[in-house]
């Protein structure tokens, strides 16, 4: 191996793209949705598919009815003759794993791909097949019941009701129906997405709405990034860590995993909790999503909500978030998409941040955390 | 920078582990590697979990559950699946995390509880579901394909590969974390029950339950750890793509790939000669006198001649699989790790009663997939 590599080297996204997110693409199959993001990806950059030294990706066996399923998309992307790694985790740790793989030093250009295609398959099932099978499933566990327990401990312990949770699920479909990328043409009005419980307190309109659709990002060393970018956005920091599996294990109403990741993400970056304005976190559930902006430090514990009542400067979840659109697999990695676009100025929108905070969750009940930290260039 | 291997252990294999759940049987590995470096879990910055398919043994994300039995709680966790090579696949991961700077000491273990699931079921649905799974049943008729199209083109007799079974079962008798201890003879393997002729019931590894455990470091801090590490020379994880009829039938290019890559990283020009041992992860009998070619440890076409000459038998020039490899023991998401392990054991001296004299550089290969996903390491009692 190189002797002489020194301290890691600089990594960027130096592009990205998402195929629409959507309930159900019926008429696309998994290879379409992935080389479609991938080709867009590359476009524009003038970096070729050969260019690209390997390529790592996130999806699920369990999702696709595939063993192994990666090899039956690899050359949808773009992976032949490459060297590539399946991470069977959300697509953010994938990016943790390329960022590695640039900053040692030992590849130049590579590949982030993460899809899913839950309207194939029972996704009750996939979040209850997380759950060993001795002690917690045969007692009925499964992520609505999970995400229940949590929520009615939070609520209680925040002195907030279930009706306050419509502040962030409303703003996250609000925010979603802006993003082209987000298909709200089923958004629900009816009173019972917006009333009736699915895990009491919580009610269908708190819950993370499984869609379909794939996410690639381009990543780079220094001196590629730099020709073949605008406006390269810089990996400054990422942090990961995992909590116990048993839920009574775990503390009830906050998370310490998250809050150890965005303690190594930060110090990693020499930020704190308050250099950042831009945030996409990935909640299972709206509860969730509240939980994880305290442990990222975003919010007092139990006052998150004080974002969502109009009181914020922060950006957190422009694009809507995991409520909205819940590529399982993905969910992280589009939050990054999302973040790094914006920050690149080749967003739908625009921004004035210059660093941006970005949170993937993998696991029942929100088990592994995973922050990531981008900034760039005055 | 340099990392080497500073703790590897092993769990028994068996055809069922009853006494022990699949995060128990981890736990058992992980154990042994921590003792092994003299080490506790407070030391470990980072852990990867490696192991077969998921629905092996049907619990979705196992490395969520193994969390408690670890001790990983607040650690960075994260699991590479990669099918049978998965374990080279998950200590490459390591080395990336230590060389990026996201951790210095990292975990890695592997394992498979195929006790617990449906095999060749769960292999089959490796097949595309619209075009594949009408004709593919399990594993076994691909690697007949596979080893009839050699057996014409390269003289991979049926003979050659009943004396992989025989070496390697021997080889296995010396193992005492090994799984089927049985001898055999080549007319034993020739006269045994085909499953999916060429492919015979004695050219196929056992079923095993079992897990290993890897612990890799920084150079300067493994040599604070340990006084012989096992310094990593190399180590390279490729893939093809699954457009079968491009695919050659008789070298896998994949594997060739990871090789000339790492070859050059270790500086191995000659492989039969600059290599003391060998460990090579052998699904069924026919693929590692395959994989003596796609190494470069004999022309293409040399195979059978090479296994016939006995270079590759504990005695000879170049031993190939001392453990037994998976004729010993097949936990398959583990078997990949366990092939780094024992050459780990082999370049450090401890590999005991099947330890290879003198043992100094090591070459490790793995795969996974449908045959497509091949990883390459060189180990070495040098550093490098």
């Amino acid at each position: 191996m190189d002797t002489n590599s020194s301290s890691p080297r600089r990594v960027a996204v130096v592009n990205s793209a998402q195929t629409v997110l959507t309930p159900a693409w019926t008429d696309r199959q998994h290879i379409d949705l992935i080389s479609d993001a991938v080709t867009r990806a590359l476009k524009g950059t003038g970096l070729r598919i050969d260019d690209v030294d390997f390529v790592i990706d996130s999806g699920s066996d369990f999702l696709d009815g595939r063993s192994i399923s990666n090899c039956g998309f690899l050359g949808a992307m773009g992976a032949h003759h490459k060297e590539e790694s399946r991470i069977e985790e959300d697509g953010l740790w994938a990016l943790n794993y390329a960022t590695n793989k640039i900053a040692s030093g030992s590849s130049s250009v590579g590949l982030v791909i993460a899809y899913s295609k839950p309207s194939e398959s029972n996704v009750d099932a996939y979040w209850t097949a997380l759950i060993e099978p001795f002690l917690q499933r045969p007692v009925g566990l499964d992520q609505f019941v999970a995400a229940g327990l949590t929520a009615q401990q939070y609520l209680s312990a925040a002195g907030l009701s279930a009706d306050d949770l419509k502040l962030v699920s409303e703003r996250a479909w609000e925010n979603a129906s802006r993003n082209p990328s987000v298909d709200t043409s089923a958004y629900p009005f009816d009173a019972a997405f917006w009333g009736d419980d699915v895990a009491s307190p919580l009610r269908s309109s708190d819950m993370a709405r499984p869609v379909d659709g794939a996410v690639a990002v381009l990543v780079a060393r220094e001196e590629v990034a730099n020709q073949v970018a605008k406006r390269p956005v810089w990996i400054t920091g990422s942090g990961s860590a995992i909590d116990q599996h048993f839920m009574a294990a775990r503390e009830a109403t906050t998370l310490p995993a998250c809050e150890a990741a965005a303690r190594t993400a930060y110090r990693m970056s020499g930020t704190t909790a308050k250099d950042y304005d831009l945030i996409e976190v990935s909640g299972r559930s709206t509860v969730g999503e509240l939980m994880v902006l305290e442990a990222l430090g975003q919010a007092e514990t139990y006052k998150a909500i004080d974002h969502y009542r109009g009181k914020t400067k922060k950006s957190i979840n422009l694009s809507g978030g995991a409520i909205p659109a819940d590529p399982i697999m993905a969910t992280g990695l589009v939050r990054l998409h999302e973040a790094a676009s914006r920050l690149a100025g080749r967003g739908y929108e625009e921004t004035d941040a210059r660093r941006a905070l970005v949170h993937g969750t993998g696991g029942f009940e929100m088990q592994n955390h995973c922050v990531v930290t981008m900034e760039v260039d005055q | 920078m340099s990392i080497a291997i500073v703790g590897t252990g092993q769990t028994f294999h068996a055809r069922r582990r009853t006494d022990v759940s699949q995060a128990g049987l981890a736990r058992e590995a992980v154990n042994e590697a921590l003792a092994d470096a003299g080490m506790t879990m407070d030391d470990i910055d980072s852990i990867v979990v490696a192991t077969g398919p998921v629905m092996f043994a049907a619990v979705n994300q196992p490395e969520k559950w193994l969390a408690d039995a670890l001790g990983a709680r607040y650690k960075p966790v994260v699991r590479v699946t990669s099918g049978g090579g998965t374990g080279l696949a998950g200590a490459l991961a390591a080395i990336n995390q230590i060389k990026g700077g996201a951790a210095k000491r990292v975990l890695v273990v592997a394992y498979d509880k195929l006790s617990e699931g449906a095999l060749q079921a769960s292999i089959s649905t490796l097949y595309d579901p619209f075009w594949g799974r009408e004709f593919a049943v399990g594993i076994m008729g691909f690697a007949a394909a596979y080893w009839h199209g050699r057996m014409k083109r390269l003289g991979h007799t049926e003979e050659a590969a009943a004396l992989v079974a025989v070496k390697n079962r021997h080889n296995a008798m010396l193992n005492p974390k090994a799984h089927v201890k049985r001898e055999v003879t080549v007319e034993e393997v020739m006269a045994s029950r085909p499953l999916c002729w060429p492919i015979k019931i004695l050219d196929v590894p056992p079923i095993s339950d079992g897990a290993c455990a890897v612990i890799l470091a920084e150079g300067s801090d493994a040599l604070a750890i340990t006084d012989r590490p096992a310094w990593i020379h190399g180590m390279a994880y490729y893939c093809e793509a699954d457009n079968g009829p491009d695919r050659s039938m008789l070298q896998s290019e994949p594997l060739q790939i990871a090789a000339t890559k790492v070859y050059k990283e270790a500086g191995i020009t000659n492989p039969f000669r600059q290599f003391d041992v060998a460990e090579l992860q052998e699904p069924y009998t026919c693929f590692e006198l395959s994989y003596y070619e796609g190494l470069g440890l004999c022309p293409e076409g040399g195979a059978a001649e090479l296994i016939m000459s006995g270079a590759t038998s504990m005695t000879g020039e170049l031993p190939v699989n001392p453990s037994g490899g998976c004729m010993g023991a097949n936990p398959i998401g583990a078997t990949a790790l366990i092939r780094l392990a024992e050459a780990a054991m082999q370049v450090t001296g401890k590999a005991g009663a099947h330890q290879v004299a003198g043992a100094e550089r090591a070459l490790v290969q793995a795969g996974g997939g449908w045959a497509n996903l091949r990883g390459v390491a060189v180990l070495g009692a040098e550093r490098r």
